[in-house]
């Protein structure tokens, strides 16, 4: 396989990494809001003997370039659907499956509504394609409960070891006491975080749902606060043809709380 | 027996009344132990606790923040520390806390169940909040700062409608983070039209109207979002869509009540600009728009410096100028130039027996026909009273003599300014250089020969043409 420079460049922006079977069909595991590729440590190996996996960081988040996050093109969706279908293209990638997580599952939306070109199938992992309630449809969150979750990003992601922890903890001795969440697991720069959930939690992409022409799964799990399963058929029912199936793994991300039964539902699917 | 001291507590006294909460849950975070303070903190009864989740005692905002982050991170890591979230109390009061929990897993890593630690924060709690206020307030003044200091010195630097154009385009887009953006400024009868790159023909057409309205109304136009535009027109909505734009922005560059434009912005996702957003767009049009009022001053003094404000045409100082450019220009190519000095016959009664304003009316109607009489490439000036100069590079004699007759015709068709009988002819003096190897001319000998000329014209009966050769 050859790539060409700029096929590199997209490659180290994303931090892309590829496992598995080189035969085999592409698949594609995209991370959702407030982590990394990690995200997929629990499924990914379980598709490494029959696909070609796939797995990247959106920019800002894990091992990516947090050096190109340009934020008029991060403003919108769509610069992360770019990213995507740069990446398809980066790998010569074709009928690709594309896993999407939680906020991925709408970049995924978007990339295959602009470009179906390298698209097999598409499978929503816990998908909303509008977090805030509005006329004759229910998100489940309120703009307060946004600017909210944005008060709980900066608190969590104060910086308290460099500044303001020995002050305030009087422990000047230990600053790893402030280190708190950005350790190892899930990277997220913290200057990033904040733009990129205002853009996840206060898109609207009810209108691209009915441009969606590749088989698609969406995925529901049980008890999602993020993802309701009035949601998830509401996704369900707007993109032409898709399936649905609905998981007995409870909360947000399936792919930690039941990877066996995700792995699956993925599978039979592409079956 | 009354003297024992306090007895040894018991693990389960070490537990439930423990200055922290503290509780257990399953894997799924589903409430399986707490302790008294726990429930004491939050006014829910232990029973009450167990088989809840843990995240629904979490206000909104928080529930986010553990589904997103707090359980990815416990179940990859094994561990979370001090996660700041609020439970809800059963009085409906939110209380502050910090969490520090651990995952217990089997030996193949499954999760079994989590042990978690809640401290209250009440106290720290709104000093911190007013550390992220008082940090996220002093962020946002230094971007919008650098913003401003940025665009001012980009602007500074431009000198053309193009130039100005392109520095407020990019820096708006900065500024809000928009996906796209374009301006029109209107340049006198010039309209320049700066879009990005790949800004679909359709979608200009569309926002057209838009823009043109805005500028009418010296108002802002905020279009938030893709019902917002349908509300407006339902091809302006398709054609967003079409580009992968959701809202749009149209701000006026106006000065001092004087618009000269727009600067449009394109956003991918549904938008409102708050106030601080707003304001930084209209400071950077209006820094824009006092920009483009200077360089519109700065050319307007150019302009007059160079041009008889009478007639529009150059004056003395810009005929010298290019007379003598014309002259070395000759030189170095080995052609002609010729020098045709005009004085009006007849204009001092005009002025002396109807007054300066009809002289003035005859002078720049005379300056118009000059300017349609001669060829493309000369140069037509008004030297000072009732004199003109025209220079007409690279024209030998007959051409000098045929454009000389052609002025002198078309001076005297009747005026439309005066009445009959009053009306004028002229005496035309032309002087033809032609460059000689190791010799030249000055531009004032070259005048002075041409106005000679002109007055041998005068002597011998007016309204006539007298050439001389340098």
């Amino acid at each position: 396989m050859t790539i060409s420079t700029a096929g590199a460049d997209v490659l180290r922006r994303n931090n892309v990494t590829v496992s598995g079977n080189p035969e085999g069909r592409p698949v594609v595991f995209a991370h959702g809001f407030g982590c990394s590729q990690e995200m997929w440590n629990l499924v990914a190996p379980r598709f490494e003997r029959d696909y070609r996996v796939v797995l990247f960081d959106s920019v800002g988040a894990g091992g990516s370039d947090s050096t190109a996050y340009d934020r008029a093109k991060y403003d919108s969706l769509h610069g992360y659907a770019d990213d995507v279908l740069e990446i398809l293209e980066a790998l010569s990638l074709e009928d690709a499956v594309f896993v999407g997580h939680s906020v991925s599952a709408m970049v995924g939306v978007l990339a295959a509504g602009h470009d179906p070109s390298r698209f097999g199938a598409l499978v929503l992992v816990g998908p909303s394609p509008r977090y805030i309630d509005d006329a004759g449809y229910r998100g489940g969150f309120s703009q307060p409960d946004i600017e909210a979750l944005l008060d709980a990003l900066d608190q969590n992601y104060f910086d308290w070891s460099t500044s303001m922890a020995p002050l305030i903890m009087g422990n000047p001795d230990r600053p790893e006491l402030g280190a708190a969440l950005t350790e190892s697991f899930c990277e997220v720069d913290p200057a990033i975080a904040g733009h990129h959930a205002r853009v996840t939690f206060l898109s609207d992409n009810r209108r691209d749902l009915a441009r969606v022409s590749v088989p698609t799964l969406v995925v529901q799990c049980s008890d999602d606060v993020i993802a309701p399963v009035e949601v998830g058929r509401y996704v369900h029912e707007a993109i032409p043809g898709s399936s649905f199936v609905q998981l007995a793994a409870t909360g947000h991300c399936p792919n930690l709380s039941g990877p066996d039964e995700l792995t699956d539902a993925i599978e039979s699917f592409l079956r | 027996m009354t003297d024992e001291g306090p007895a040894t507590p018991s693990y389960e006294d070490l537990f439930e009344r423990a200055p922290i909460g503290y509780l257990l849950t399953t894997g799924d975070g589903t409430i399986t132990r707490v302790n008294d303070t726990f429930a004491k903190w939050t006014g829910h009864s232990a029973d009450a606790l167990v088989g809840r989740s843990f995240r629904d005692l979490l206000t909104a905002g928080g529930q986010l923040f553990y589904e997103t982050r707090y359980t990815s991170v416990l179940t990859l890591s094994g561990e979370v520390r001090e996660v700041a979230l609020s439970v809800v109390c059963a009085d409906g009061r939110e209380l502050p806390v910090l969490v520090n929990a651990l995952a217990d897993r089997d030996a193949n890593g499954n999760l079994l169940g989590v042990r978690a630690a809640v401290f209250d924060v009440t106290g720290r709690h709104d000093y911190e909040r007013q550390l992220v206020v008082a940090r996220r307030a002093a962020e946002s003044a230094a971007v919008r700062l650098r913003v401003l200091q940025d665009a001012s010195s980009a602007f500074g630097a431009t000198t053309s409608a193009d130039d100005l154009a392109r520095a407020l385009r990019d820096s708006v887009r900065l500024a809000l983070d928009a996906r796209q953006s374009a301006v029109v400024l209107l340049d006198g009868s010039n309209v320049v039209r700066l879009g990005d790159d790949g800004l679909r023909e359709e979608l200009w057409e569309e926002v057209q109207p838009l823009a043109l309205e805005s500028m009418v109304r010296g108002e802002s136009i905020m279009l938030g979002n893709l019902d917002a535009a349908s509300a407006r027109s339902s091809q302006l909505a398709e054609a967003l869509h079409l580009s992968r734009l959701e809202a749009l922005a149209i701000s006026p560059i106006a000065d001092e009540g004087v618009c000269f434009g727009v600067v449009i912005s394109f956003f991918g996702r549904t938008r409102t600009l708050g106030e601080q957003s707003s304001g930084l767009l209209a400071a950077l049009a209006r820094q824009a728009a006092q920009t483009f009022s200077r360089m519109r001053l700065q050319r307007e003094l150019e302009h007059r410096a160079l041009h008889d404000q009478l007639t529009g045409l150059p004056n003395r100082k810009s005929l010298q100028e290019r007379l003598a450019s014309a002259i070395t220009i000759a030189d170095r190519r080995h052609r002609t130039v010729a020098l045709i000095f005009i004085d009006l016959d007849g204009f001092k009664i005009i002025n002396d027996d109807l007054g300066h304003r009809a002289g003035d009316a005859v002078l720049a109607e005379i300056g118009e026909r000059l300017g349609s009489a001669v060829r493309g490439t000369d140069t037509v000036a008004r030297y000072g009273g009732d004199e003109f100069v025209v220079v007409c590079e690279d024209a030998d004699e007959a051409e000098a003599m045929q454009v000389a007759e052609r002025l002198r015709l078309s001076i005297g068709v009747p005026l439309s300014s005066v009445p009959a009988p009053y009306g004028v002819t002229a005496s035309i003096g032309v002087a033809l250089w032609t460059p000689h190897d190791g010799s030249s001319v000055t531009a004032d000998a070259a005048l002075r020969a041409a106005d000679e000329a002109m007055y041998q014209a005068k002597r011998e009966g007016r309204d006539r043409i007298r050439l001389v050769e340098l």
